[in-house]
């Protein structure tokens, strides 16, 4: 049994390895999307699915990574895989400064403190106008092909899973989900509710930032409203829910099976699509809170590794 | 300079008290952060927006139809989706009130669309010595003071008023002592709404009237009920004040952009040092 | 020999109500200590700010000659200080042996090894990869008791360890008690149950209002006259 499951994996991997040489264009940037919401969902994942800390901000840290990306690329001129990795830096720095205090707090006060995060990184990103462009925007060089990149954002959508597998199977996972369970009873066990907490916030901002960095070179241009809107925030918590959270393939179940839908459906009308993905939150809250994988896992009692 | 800074301040303040009141209401009674409060506020303000535009109703006198509207709202969204995570862990309550946030607000920006709208009934200001005190603002802060007086007489005086005082300190106790927190919570959640969108109405006369006008107010309103101290409701309206009056200062000395900046500061500050709050509430 | 565990003058207030009021006593290593008191006497409120999760406003506490007011939980735990609760704390979505595993100084082999012994200890041996949530109250009232065992430590609180246990059960439990305390260890209970307090305990400390009204051996709390006083009022 489990050699069929691992045979299959590799198979896809497989697939996905050699696929840009073979299908059109249309469907390579398609799968980068589907990779970048893999990683962005799967971030959201590891600090509020496994820890219960809902954070509502996490854009903050995609939209860093694309801010940094984006000085370095256009201001000093470095290459934009290692920009992109400096993301991993400046995000994570940013998720200490606002997870070191905010963590510390209960659940719905941490929640809150990341929901005005979005609004002042706005702010603060129109205030340093010169650094960043300002409304206007940075403007980077077009890109010539799409591998890269694909290959690129398939690197981080794998290295989201596999590291969400590590953690579910480590005793950290188990300890930050303790935390999401009972976060007194977990203290009273002698874990140090606040240092694993801001662990695992700190890798959840790491991808968001590199994912970021991709993004930037890919859109080539990069201004205020579209790199930090809520509607990235939404998508995350839904691909997220919807798929499982706290569980290991989930996120990118979700990832998968709503970028689908979206691209055939909605993505037409904008406002009309976020008011779906709302509709489906209180859905997914109300009927299927485990989400998809969540559901599965109980009824066949499948493994936590799922 | 400075007075003026603080006047303008405090008038604010006291439209941030009010709406923050309700948002501590539901989340002392139910214990769920209501991420759609700001939606519930605008809401009021359109409410009134149409009211004004249409058939040129006083948008002071529109307060008497929005505030029952957005009740009722309020009373529905309790009824059908949110008394189902009421005992559920606290995250679940957050995503769903931010997916009805969602949900409403971009079916107001499909309806309405997301032009800025505004409600041209008060303008100028008088001078009162060496402060120059905008008329729209000051009648806003009356009505504000007056309606969340109202709030805290009923709820200091009624037998319901009182019975959604003790379910929020006790929940268990209050249903052993025959409270029905079934209709509290209903009611709670109404009165809630009826305040917020009370805010948004009377916020209309003041600023535009955008779909995501009110998303700003949820996370102010909840900085509001942090300074004053969960569970602690006439806390909640000094802490409307303090906070209009950071900001006041802010904008005074600093530029109008940073001042949220400074309110988000102000928060995690606060959250820091003193979690209870600056007067006496429960964590 | 000195006390393991000392508490100086500490004092709990909530509000306008004294919780605990200048409380002080002493506990020897490796004896049975009860803890008894009307409801609302502030007993649990006591084990709070021994293990951290209140803090104290007033006194000091004591561990082996070391402060340890102040602490927060995880580190009053790590100095070898368990506490099981009075409604009962297990993680149930961890099975019965992750509930056990997460503590965090034993390395993971030493931990699985320690673990399952401590469930078989428990008798909950059999349902090790159950979820801990999907026990019965029995089992997971045992599952706690094993989960205190597992951070090894030397003084035990226990918050009402015989609630809603019935006399089989019960007896186990007070088996393990005895056991532990033949292993060195320092137990303090709070009890309701008088008949489990008065057989197991060496000593007992009477809380009122927050306040110690005696202390000694259980024949001698038996007739105190504050004592019957405070549970059943001026006769």
């Amino acid at each position: 049994m489990k050699w069929l499951a691992w045979g299959t994996v590799l198979l896809v991997l497989a697939v996905l390895a050699i696929m840009p040489f073979f299908v059109s264009n249309y469907i390579v940037s398609f799968a980068i999307q589907i990779f970048m919401w893999i990683a962005l969902a799967g971030s959201w994942n590891l600090i509020s699915g496994l820890t219960g800390y809902v954070s509502f901000g996490h854009v903050a840290f995609f939209g860093t990574g694309a801010y940094t990306t984006a000085i370095l690329v256009s201001k000093a001129e470095w290459h934009w895989l290692p920009a992109s990795l400096m993301g991993s830096v400046t995000a994570p720095l940013l998720a200490f400064i606002i997870g070191y205090p905010c963590l510390r707090l209960k659940g719905p006060y941490f929640a809150i403190a990341m929901l005005g995060l979005n609004e002042v990184l706005r702010a603060l990103v129109s205030y340093f106008e010169d650094f960043t462009g300002g409304g206007n925007g940075i403007s980077l060089p077009p890109i010539a092909e799409l591998p890269p990149v694909y290959y690129a954002m398939g690197g981080a959508a794998l290295g989201v899973v596999v590291l969400t597998y590590r953690i579910i199977t480590s005793r950290f996972g188990l300890r930050l989900i303790s935390i999401r369970e009972d976060e007194l009873a977990a203290e009273a066990m002698g874990i140090d509710t606040a240092r694993l907490k801001l662990y695992a916030f700190l890798l959840s901002a790491a991808f968001p930032g590199i994912v970021g960095g991709f993004f930037a070179w890919y859109s080539s241009h990069i201004e205020p409203i579209g790199t930090f809107p809520l509607l990235t925030t939404i998508t995350m918590i839904i691909m997220c829910l919807f798929g499982g959270k706290g569980t290991v393939f989930g996120p990118a179940l979700g990832a998968f099976l709503l970028s689908i839908f979206q691209e055939m459906v909605w993505a037409r009308f904008l406002f009309i699509h976020q008011a779906i993905f709302g509709a489906l939150i209180v859905a997914v809250v109300l009927l299927m809170p485990k989400g998809i994988l969540g559901v599965l896992q109980e009824r066949y009692r499948l493994p936590r590794t799922i | 300079m400075l007075l003026q800074g603080i006047v303008s301040g405090l008038l604010a303040g006291g439209l941030y008290a009010m709406v923050a009141l309700g948002m501590a209401l539901i989340f002392g009674v139910m214990r769920v952060i209501n991420v759609a409060h700001g939606t519930l506020l605008m809401l009021g303000a359109y409410t009134t927006f149409w009211l004004f535009s249409l058939y040129g109703i006083n948008p002071f006198l529109s307060l008497l139809i929005s505030f029952p509207l957005i009740f009722l709202v309020g009373v529905i969204l309790q009824r059908f989706f949110v008394y189902r995570v009421v005992n559920a862990p606290e995250l679940s309550s957050l995503i769903l009130t931010f997916g009805i946030s969602i949900f409403i607000s971009n079916m107001a920006m499909v309806a309405w669309t997301a032009d800025y709208r505004s409600v041209e009934f008060l303008t100028g200001s008088f001078l009162l010595g060496a402060i120059a005190l905008s008329k729209p603002r000051l009648v806003v802060f009356s009505f504000a003071l007056v309606i969340t007086c109202l709030a805290f007489l009923f709820l200091n005086l009624t037998k319901t008023g009182k019975a959604i005082r003790a379910t929020s300190q006790q929940r268990d106790l209050a249903q052993v002592c025959g409270i029905n927190v079934r209709q509290i919570d209903l009611i709670t959640f109404g009165l809630a709404s009826g305040l917020a969108g009370a805010g948004g109405s009377l916020l209309s006369v003041i600023f535009s009237v955008i779909p995501e006008m009110g998303q700003i107010y949820v996370f102010k309103s909840f900085l509001v009920i942090v300074l004053g101290g969960a569970g602690n409701y006439p806390g909640a309206f000094f802490g409307g004040l303090i906070l209009g009056l950071a900001e006041g200062l802010a904008s005074l000395f600093l530029s109008a952009q940073l001042s949220e900046v400074i309110a988000y500061i102000l928060l995690v500050i606060i959250l820091l040092v003193r979690p209870t709050g600056l007067f006496r509430g429960r964590v | 020999m000195e006390n393991i565990l000392e508490l100086r003058d500490v004092t709990k207030r909530f509000g306008g109500v004294t919780a605990v009021n200048r409380c002080s006593l002493g506990l020897a290593p490796g004896k049975i200590y009860g803890l008894i008191g009307p409801n609302g006497s502030g007993k649990t409120t006591l084990f709070n700010c021994i293990t951290g999760l209140e803090a104290c406003e007033e006194g000091q506490i004591r561990f082996r000659g070391e402060r340890i007011d102040g602490l927060k939980p995880h580190q009053v735990t790590r100095r070898r200080i368990g506490r099981t609760f009075q409604v009962i704390r297990i993680f149930p979505e961890l099975t019965a042996l992750e509930n056990l595993l997460v503590v965090t100084w034993l390395p993971f082999d030493g931990a699985q090894r320690r673990a399952r012994e401590l469930l078989e200890l428990v008798t909950l041996d059999r349902l090790q990869d159950e979820y801990a949530g999907n026990l019965s109250y029995g089992q997971q009232k045992l599952l706690e008791f094993a989960r205190v065992l597992m951070t090894d430590p030397d003084l035990v609180l226990l918050d009402e360890p015989a609630a809603g246990v019935n006399r089989t059960l019960l007896n186990e439990l007070l088996q393990t008690i005895r056991n532990l305390r033949a292993q060195g260890k320092t137990i303090f209970i709070v009890e309701h149950d008088m008949k489990v307090i008065m057989d197991l305990s060496e000593k007992i400390f009477v809380l009122n209002y927050g306040e110690k009204i005696a202390e000694g051996p259980p024949e001698m709390i038996r007739t105190d006259e504050r004592v019957i006083e405070a549970y059943f009022g001026r006769s």
